[in-house]
C-alpha cells in the first residue's frame, strides 16, 4: 500500500482515537506523603531486621544473625512474661474502667442543654494536658510529704499510703491517671454517637411504654455499637503502648512493677544498649497492634463513610 | 429517658459533681500550687485560701531559681520556645505536604493514594519506638540527631495522618461538580484547587492544622529520644525540670500550668472540631 | 459560531454502558433537547463533553476542533449544574464574573449588570448563594453560564431543583435567552414537556442510545418506536396487540373483537404482530355504537381542569385511557361506552423490535 492510498483510506475515518490522558496530577501531589511512607517503612524494616540479629550497642563486634534467637530467649525469659502481664492487665483494666465511665458520663450529659454542654467541654480539658505532663500533675498531688491526695487518704486513716513509689498501688496510681486522661475521650466519641441517633425508636418505645433498662440494653446499646467499638479499639491500642504516664511517673518501676511493652524495649535500647532485644521486644508488639489495627481500621470506615454520607 | 422524678434528678447532680470534680480538681489545684511559695505548699493541713505569690512564674521567665543551697539555671523558657518552633514548623510542614495529598485522595481515586492513605494510618497506631528506636540511628549517622529539622520530620508521624484523613473528608464533601463549574469558567484545575477547593474545606484544614498542633505539643516520646536539653519541648523539659530542681515545688507547678495553657487554650477554641479530631474523622461533632 | 459535532461517543463503566455510538449534531443557534428516562446516559453525555471524563471511543469536535482531552477551561463550554453548582464561598455576582475575569473581558461590571437584568437578579447580586431562593440560584447559575458567551452551551436538567411555578415560567423564559446568542446548547431533560417547549429538535436517549432525533412535533406524531412513543404524552399512548389484515384495500385490524380501520393497506404492516397505538386525546367516545367503535365499559373518571381522563376496559380486558376535551359529553361510571378513532392517528409498531412500522398516510402534526 503506497503513502498516498494510505492517507486516503485515513480520511474519511476523521474522528482521531481519542489520546488517553495520562493521570500523572494525583501522583504529583502525593509524593512528599509517600515519601513520607517511605521515610516510616525503613526504619520499621530496619527494626525488623535488628530483631533478628544479637545487636548491642556497646558490644558491636558480637553484632550477627541468630535469627528467631531474640523471640526464642523470651519464651523462657520471667522479664518478658511479666511485660506482657503487666501491659495486658494495664490495657484490660484502663479501656474497661474509661469506657464504663465514659459512657456513663455520655449517658448523663446526653440532652444538649448549655449546662451539659459546658460540662463536656471541661471534661475534654484532661484529655488535651499532654499525658506526660498530667502524670507529674498526679505525682504532685501523690506527694507523701504534702501531696493533698495523701492528705485526703490519711484523713480516711490509711497513713502509710505510697502511690506510684508502692509496687502494691503502683498500677493503681498510674491507671488513675491514665482514667483521668482518657476517659473523655471516650466520652466525648460516644456523646456525638448518642446524640446522632435517630430519635424514632426512642419516641416509639416511649409511648409503649417500654421500660428503661430494656431501652437501654435493646435499642440504646446497639445502636450506640459501632461507637463503642471503635472508641474503645483507639483506646485499646493507645493503651498498650502506653508509654508517657509510666515513664514520667515511675520508668518502669518501682521495680519492673509497670515494664510494659514500650518502656521496657526503651530500657532495653538505651540503659542496656541491647538493640536485636529491643526491636524483637517492639515487633512482638507491633504484631499485637497490627491485628488490632486492622480491625479497628474496618469500624472507622464505616463510621467515617456514616459521617460523610459517602465512602 | 428522662429522669424526670427528684430522685432521678438528685441522683444525676450529685454524679455530675463527682464527676466534675474528680477530672478537674487536679487542674484546678496545681494552678492554685504554682502560686504559692514552697513553705505555703508543705503546710499541712493544705490552705484553700492563700497569699498568692508570682515568685514562681518570675523565676521560670528570668530563668534564675535563687534557693537555700543556692542558684539554679532553668532552661524552662527554651523549653517552651522549642514546643512553639517544634509544633508549629512541624504542623505548617504537615499542611504544605498534607493537603495536596488530601485533595488527591479526595478527588482521584487510585490505587496508590489509597495505600500511603491507609500505612499513615496504620503507623499512627504501631508502637512509635519501632520507628523511632532506628530512626534515631540513622539519625546519628545524617547528623540530624538533635535538630529541629530532625524531629519536625519525625512529627510528621502524628501531624500527617490526622490532616490528611481529615481533610480529605472535607474535600469529599464538596460537590466536584462545584470545582468543574469553575473550571469552565476558564480556570485551571490549580486556580480551582486555591480558590474553591482550599477555601471551602478551610474550617477543616484549620481544625486539623489546629488538632495536630495540640497533638505535637503534647508528645513527648519523640523528643525524648531525639532532642538533647537545648531542643526538648516543655513534655520532656518538664520531666527534666523535676528531677533538676527536687523540691521546689511551686516552680514545678508553675511549670506545668505554662506548659499545658497553650493547649487548653486552642482546645477550648476549636472544640468544636475535637471530635472529629479525635476521632480522624470518623465522627462528626 | 462554532457547531458541535458529537461523532460515535461511546462510555463504559464496568458493565454499565451510557454512551453507546451517540452522534448528534447541534448547529450553533439551535437549541438540541437530550430527553430520556432517568439513568438513560443523559448526564454521562453533558459531562464527557464538558470534560469531567473522556469518552472511551469517539470524537467530539467544537467548529470543527476536537475537544477530547481538552481541559475543561479550554473548551469553550459554558454549563448550567442540575444542583446549581454555585460557589458558596463567593456573592453572586462574583459567581457570575468568574467566568469572566478569567478570560479578561473588558467591562465584567457592564455585562455581570446586563446578564442579570436579562435574569431578572440584579436586586440579589450581593447576596451569598446560601440566602438565594432556589429560583435566584437557578438564575444565577443561568447567568454564569451565559455571561461568557460560550460557543457550546449545555444545560443539565436546570429546572429539575425549582418549584412548578417558577419551572413554568422558565419554559416560557428559557428559549430566547438561549438564543439570544449563537451558541450550540444542549438542554438535558427528563420532562418531554420541558423538551417540547424550549427545544428546536429532540434527541431522545434511550439505555446509552440515541433511539430518534427529530422536531417535538415528529417526534409526538411519528414517535420511532414503542418505548419513544410512551416516553411522550400525558396520559401515555394505549396500546394494543393487533396483527392487521387487509380488507377490501384497506388495512384492519380487531383490537377487542371490533374491527377498526388504520387507513390504506400498507404492505409491512400485513399480517406482522404489532403493537397498535393511539394517543389518549385521538379516542373519541360516544354513548351508540358506530362502525369500527370498539364496546368498552368506563371504571373511571378523572377530572383535570383542561380535560377529563376516562380509564376504559376493553371486552378482552385491556385497559385503555381517553383525555377528553372538557365540553365534552363523559358520561359515567360502569356506563358501557364505544370509542373509536380516526385512522389516521393509528400507530403500529413491530411486537418483537418495537420499532415503528411506516403508515404514509400519518398525519404530520398532533
Amino acid at each position: 500500500m503506497s503513502m498516498v492510498q494510505l492517507l486516503q483510506t485515513k480520511a474519511p475515518t476523521a474522528p482521531a482515537k481519542p489520546r488517553p490522558r495520562v493521570r500523572l496530577l494525583p501522583y504529583l501531589l502525593s509524593l512528599p506523603a509517600l515519601l513520607i511512607c517511605i521515610a516510616i517503612l525503613v526504619p520499621f524494616v530496619t527494626a525488623a531486621v535488628y530483631s533478628l540479629q544479637r545487636y548491642r550497642l556497646n558490644l558491636p563486634y558480637l553484632r550477627g544473625f541468630i535469627g528467631a534467637g531474640n523471640y526464642i530467649d523470651f519464651l523462657s525469659d520471667p522479664a518478658f512474661w511479666n511485660t506482657l502481664r503487666i501491659s495486658i492487665t494495664y490495657t484490660v483494666l484502663t479501656v474497661v474502667l474509661e469506657l464504663l465511665l465514659g459512657l456513663a458520663i455520655a449517658l448523663l450529659l446526653r440532652r444538649p442543654t448549655r449546662f451539659h454542654n459546658a460540662v463536656s467541654i471541661m471534661l475534654l480539658l484532661p484529655l488535651m494536658t499532654a499525658p506526660a505532663i498530667a502524670a507529674l500533675m498526679w505525682k504532685l498531688m501523690t506527694n507523701p510529704s504534702f501531696g493533698i491526695l495523701s492528705y485526703f487518704v490519711s484523713l480516711l486513716g490509711v497513713s502509710d499510703f505510697k502511690w506510684a513509689s508502692d509496687p502494691s498501688t503502683a498500677l493503681f496510681t498510674v491507671v488513675l491517671v491514665d482514667v483521668w486522661v482518657y476517659t473523655p475521650f471516650i466520652m466525648i466519641l460516644l456523646l456525638a454517637g448518642l446524640r446522632s441517633l435517630p430519635r424514632q425508636p426512642f419516641e416509639a418505645a416511649a409511648l409503649d411504654g417500654v421500660p428503661a433498662s430494656f431501652v437501654f440494653f435493646r435499642i440504646t446499646l446497639p445502636m450506640l455499637a459501632p461507637y463503642i467499638i471503635t472508641a474503645s479499639l483507639f483506646r485499646l491500642l493507645d493503651s498498650i503502648q502506653q508509654f508517657d504516664i509510666i515513664y514520667a511517673m515511675t520508668q518502669g518501676g518501682p521495680g519492673d512493677r509497670l515494664m510494659v511493652f514500650q518502656v521496657q524495649a526503651y530500657l532495653e535500647f538505651f540503659q542496656y544498649t541491647n538493640v536485636g532485644r529491643s526491636a524483637a521486644l517492639l515487633m512482638i508488639l507491633w504484631l499485637i497492634t497490627n491485628i488490632l489495627s486492622n480491625i479497628f481500621i474496618k469500624n472507622w470506615l464505616r463510621l467515617r463513610e456514616r459521617a460523610h454520607g459517602h465512602a | 429517658m428522662e429522669h424526670s422524678s427528684l430522685a432521678g434528678r438528685i441522683f444525676r447532680g450529685v454524679a455530675l459533681t463527682l464527676i466534675l470534680i474528680f477530672f478537674m480538681f487536679p487542674i484546678v489545684w496545681i494552678f492554685l500550687m504554682s502560686f504559692q511559695t514552697n513553705e505555703q505548699i508543705l503546710r499541712i493541713p493544705p490552705r484553700i485560701l492563700f497569699e498568692p505569690t508570682l515568685a514562681n512564674y518570675t523565676a521560670l521567665i528570668s530563668g534564675q531559681l535563687h534557693t537555700a543551697a543556692g542558684n539554679l539555671e532553668i532552661s524552662f523558657m527554651r523549653n517552651l520556645f522549642n514546643s512553639v518552633v517544634l509544633s508549629s514548623a512541624a504542623v505548617m510542614l504537615a499542611l504544605v505536604l498534607g493537603v495536596p495529598a488530601a485533595y488527591a485522595f479526595a478527588r482521584f481515586k487510585f490505587r496508590l493514594g489509597e495505600t500511603i492513605a491507609f500505612t499513615l494510618l496504620s503507623f499512627r497506631f504501631a508502637p512509635p519506638l519501632l520507628v523511632l528506636l532506628p530512626l534515631s540511628l540513622y539519625y546519628q549517622e545524617l547528623g540530624l540527631n538533635d535538630t529541629y529539622f530532625g524531629i519536625v520530620w519525625v512529627y510528621q508521624l502524628i501531624a500527617l495522618p490526622l490532616i490528611l484523613w481529615i481533610v480529605r473528608g472535607y474535600f469529599e464533601d464538596i460537590s466536584p461538580d462545584i470545582e468543574h463549574a469553575y473550571r469552565l469558567a476558564g480556570h485551571s484545575w490549580r486556580e480551582a484547587f486555591t480558590r474553591i477547593a482550599v477555601p471551602l474545606a478551610g474550617p477543616g484544614i484549620a481544625a486539623a492544622g489546629l488538632l495536630s498542633f495540640i497533638f505535637c505539643w503534647n508528645n513527648f516520646v519523640f523528643a525524648l529520644i531525639l532532642a538533647s536539653a537545648d531542643k526538648q519541648p516543655v513534655t520532656v523539659g518538664a520531666l527534666a525540670f523535676v528531677t533538676a530542681s527536687g523540691i521546689q515545688y511551686g516552680q514545678i507547678a508553675a511549670a506545668i500550668v505554662l506548659s499545658v495553657t497553650p493547649t487548653l487554650l486552642l482546645a477550648l477554641y476549636a472544640q468544636r472540631y475535637l471530635v472529629e479530631g479525635l476521632s480522624l474523622g470518623a465522627v462528626k461533632g | 459560531m462554532a457547531r458541535l459535532d458529537i461523532n460515535s461517543v461511546s462510555k463504559s463503566f464496568g458493565a454499565a454502558r451510557p454512551a453507546d455510538a451517540l452522534s448528534l449534531t447541534v448547529e450553533p443557534g439551535e437549541i438540541v433537547a437530550v430527553f430520556g428516562p432517568s439513568g438513560s446516559g443523559k448526564t454521562v453525555l453533558l459531562r464527557m463533553i464538558a470534560g469531567m471524563f473522556e469518552p472511551d471511543d469517539g470524537d467530539i469536535q467544537v467548529g470543527g476542533r476536537s475537544i477530547v482531552g481538552a481541559a475543561p477551561e479550554r473548551r469553550g463550554i459554558g454549563m448550567a449544574f442540575q444542583n446549581f453548582a454555585l460557589f458558596p464561598h463567593m456573592s453572586a455576582r462574583d459567581n457570575i464574573a468568574s467566568g469572566l475575569r478569567a478570560k479578561a473581558a473588558g467591562d465584567v461590571a457592564t455585562r455581570v449588570a446586563a446578564i442579570s437584568k436579562l435574569l431578572k437578579i440584579e436586586h440579589v447580586l450581593g447576596h451569598t448563594p446560601r440566602e438565594l431562593s432556589n429560583g435566584q440560584k437557578q438564575r444565577t447559575a443561568l447567568a454564569r453560564a451565559l455571561i461568557g458567551n460560550p460557543e457550546v452551551l449545555l444545560l443539565d436538567d436546570p429546572l429539575r431543583n425549582v418549584d412548578a411555578k417558577l419551572r413554568y415560567e422558565m419554559r416560557l423564559e428559557l428559549p430566547s435567552l438561549l438564543r439570544r446568542g449563537t451558541a450550540a446548547v444542549l438542554y438535558v431533560t427528563q420532562d418531554y414537556r420541558e423538551a417540547m417547549a424550549i427545544a428546536d429538535r429532540i434527541a431522545v436517549l434511550i439505555g446509552g442510545r440515541l433511539v430518534q432525533v427529530a422536531t417535538p412535533d415528529e417526534i409526538y406524531a411519528q414517535p420511532a418506536s414503542v418505548a419513544v412513543a410512551r416516553l411522550f404524552g400525558d396520559p401515555t399512548i394505549n396500546l394494543a396487540e393487533v396483527v392487521p389484515f387487509a380488507e377490501h384495500g384497506a388495512l384492519c385490524a380487531r383490537v377487542s373483537g371490533a374491527m377498526v380501520g388504520l387507513g390504506s393497506a400498507d404492505v409491512d404492516a400485513l399480517e406482522r404482530e404489532c403493537w397498535l397505538g393511539v394517543r389518549p386525546e385521538d379516542l373519541v367516545v360516544s354513548s351508540s355504537p358506530g362502525e369500527g367503535a370498539i364496546p368498552a365499559k368506563i371504571l373511571a373518571i378523572t377530572p383535570m381542569h383542561e380535560k377529563a381522563v376516562l380509564l376504559l376496559r376493553l371486552a378482552d380486558g385491556t385497559e385503555w385511557l381517553a383525555a377528553l376535551p372538557p365540553e365534552a359529553p363523559r358520561g359515567a361510571a360502569d356506563d358501557a361506552v364505544f370509542i373509536g378513532f380516526a385512522a389516521d392517528a393509528a400507530m403500529l409498531f413491530d411486537r418483537a423490535t418495537g420499532q415503528k412500522i411506516g403508515l404514509s398516510h400519518r398525519r404530520q402534526a398532533a
